[in-house]
């Protein structure tokens, strides 16, 4: 008995002295309330894959992007299975906050002008304040470069705009999970066709897996929610992968959008899946710290 | 309850109560704005952060401590390096929070004479969910009424299974320096 009595002592006096050490952790825990934060890298670029994500550039930091789509997959191997027909986009972004960005961009198609403004109006955010979605306002204006033939034909300037205003709701889900649902209205001043919609509102759908700390798989799909801009185009789906390289992010992906600028890949997709009409292409980001 | 009629068993209920029992008289000191500041330093590239979040309590009657840092809230020179951070290194999500607990050696010892005592921290350190014993040497100070502590101590990555891609190997330091000073006040 008595034995038995010191070695509880023992066992008493030894479990109390590591709850005290473990006890002070959990007091502080107890007393300590849980910083609000807001949510970061929902998705690792600024874009899904054509469609804005709710990512801006920083404060200062200048996000140059070189994008570019190729033929379609299906002309074969004498066109390299696309690879010999390239479009390509550039464009910088600016953040002048970390909330509001301003940028300028030059495509291939249809020799297309971009200037774009992009603000975040809500941040998703964990703690006591706690919010549940990013919500990102995008607006675009584009307008088309090509010349028209002959020279002298009258042709208004206000023809070749169009232009694109997008809400990115975005919510990291888990670590891994990101999704976005992106509602877009699309307007162009110039119809080839009278009786052609010059509006079109559209429902988007992205999200983001992560298979890995630097590598994600990607998806998009945009719907029709009003009259297309004609039977040849078909809604936007697009499937690729994020791959992280310090400054550097490289996107391939698979579209039947070959447009890289809203107008073009939101309301004018001409590659469809059904026919493997679908283009290879890739956006690779890379940022500059102009500002610290 | 015959058990209780046994006095030695009865007495040592007890005993186990007052072991379990928060202790009344120990008086605690506490922070929630303790300064934490780490760099990395590589011929390439410097980087540093900052934590101004950092909790603490210090139990005065046995030179006990508790710290932690939330991870999301270290601020970086780039907001690249900060997301990097987060996402890739510390993987911040999952292991939200670095903590270090134990005791100050020889705290009975220590005057409140308002100069600095050089002292030496022994307890767990925990950071990216992986715990190891750390001994960190610092300076405790009794000013005004408050304990102020301060230590520089090293961390290396791997002790730790925070992995550095290789990519960017020679622009983050295997090992980083980590500043801590933080002023705890009576609870």
């Amino acid at each position: 008995m008595k034995c038995i009595n010191w070695w509880l002592i023992g066992l008493v006096w030894i479990s109390s002295s590591a709850l005290h050490a473990q006890g002070l952790l959990d007091e502080l825990n107890a007393v300590t309330e849980e910083p609000t934060l807001p949510v970061r890298a929902t998705f690792k670029d600024t874009r899904i894959v054509n469609v804005q994500s709710n990512e801006t550039p920083a404060e200062g930091v200048l996000h140059f992007v070189i994008a570019h789509r190729f033929g379609t997959l299906s002309s074969g191997a004498y066109d390299l299975w696309g690879l010999d027909n390239a479009q390509m986009r550039m464009a910088f972004d600016y953040g002048i906050t970390d909330g509001l960005a301003v940028g300028v961009a030059r495509n291939t198609y249809q020799k297309t002008y971009e200037a774009n403004v992009k603000a975040r109006l809500l941040r998703q955010r964990t703690g006591p304040n706690a919010f549940p979605v990013s919500v990102t306002w995008y607006s675009v204006v584009m307008a088309n470069g090509t010349r028209v033939v002959p020279e002298e034909t009258p042709y208004p300037f206000t023809r070749r705009l169009s232009y694109v205003h997008q809400a990115v709701l975005a919510r990291k889900m888990s670590e891994r999970w990101s999704l976005a649902l992106v509602p877009s209205f699309v307007h162009r001043n110039f119809a080839q066709e009278s009786g052609e919609a010059h509006d079109l509102a559209l429902l988007g759908v992205g999200g983001r897996y992560k298979l890995g700390p630097r590598f994600s798989v990607n998806g998009e799909y945009h719907h029709f929610l009003t009259q297309s801009f004609g039977d040849a185009f078909s809604p936007s789906l697009s499937l690729g992968v994020d791959i992280e390289t310090g400054g550097h992010v490289f996107q391939l992906h698979i579209t039947n959008a070959r447009g890289m600028f809203e107008r073009s890949f939101l309301a004018e997709p001409l590659g469809s899946w059904a026919n493997g009409d679908l283009y290879f292409g890739f956006n690779l980001s890379r940022v500059f710290t102009v500002k610290s | 309850m015959n058990l209780m009629k046994t006095p030695r068993l009865g007495s040592l209920l007890a005993l186990l109560f007052v072991g379990f029992a928060p202790d009344a008289g120990a008086q605690q000191f506490m922070t929630r704005e303790g300064h934490v500041h780490f760099f990395s330093s590589t011929p390439i590239e410097d980087i540093e952060a900052d934590n101004r979040q950092m909790s603490g309590l210090l139990d005065a009657s046995t030179g006990d401590f508790a710290f932690q840092v939330q991870m999301r809230a270290f601020h970086f020179e780039r907001a690249l390096m900060e997301e990097h951070f987060n996402e890739s290194y510390v993987e911040s999500e999952t292991y939200p929070k670095a903590t270090f607990q134990g005791r100050i050696a020889s705290w009975e010892s220590i005057p409140k004479d308002g100069q600095q005592h050089e002292v030496v921290a022994e307890g767990e350190f925990d950071i990216h969910g992986v715990t190891q014993p750390h001994r960190i040497k610092g300076t405790v100070q009794w000013v005004d009424g408050a304990w102020k502590l301060q230590a520089n101590f090293e961390v290396t990555l791997a002790d730790h299974n925070i992995v550095i891609p290789a990519v960017v190997k020679d622009n983050i330091s295997r090992i980083i320096g980590i500043d801590v000073e933080a002023q705890l006040l009576p609870r």
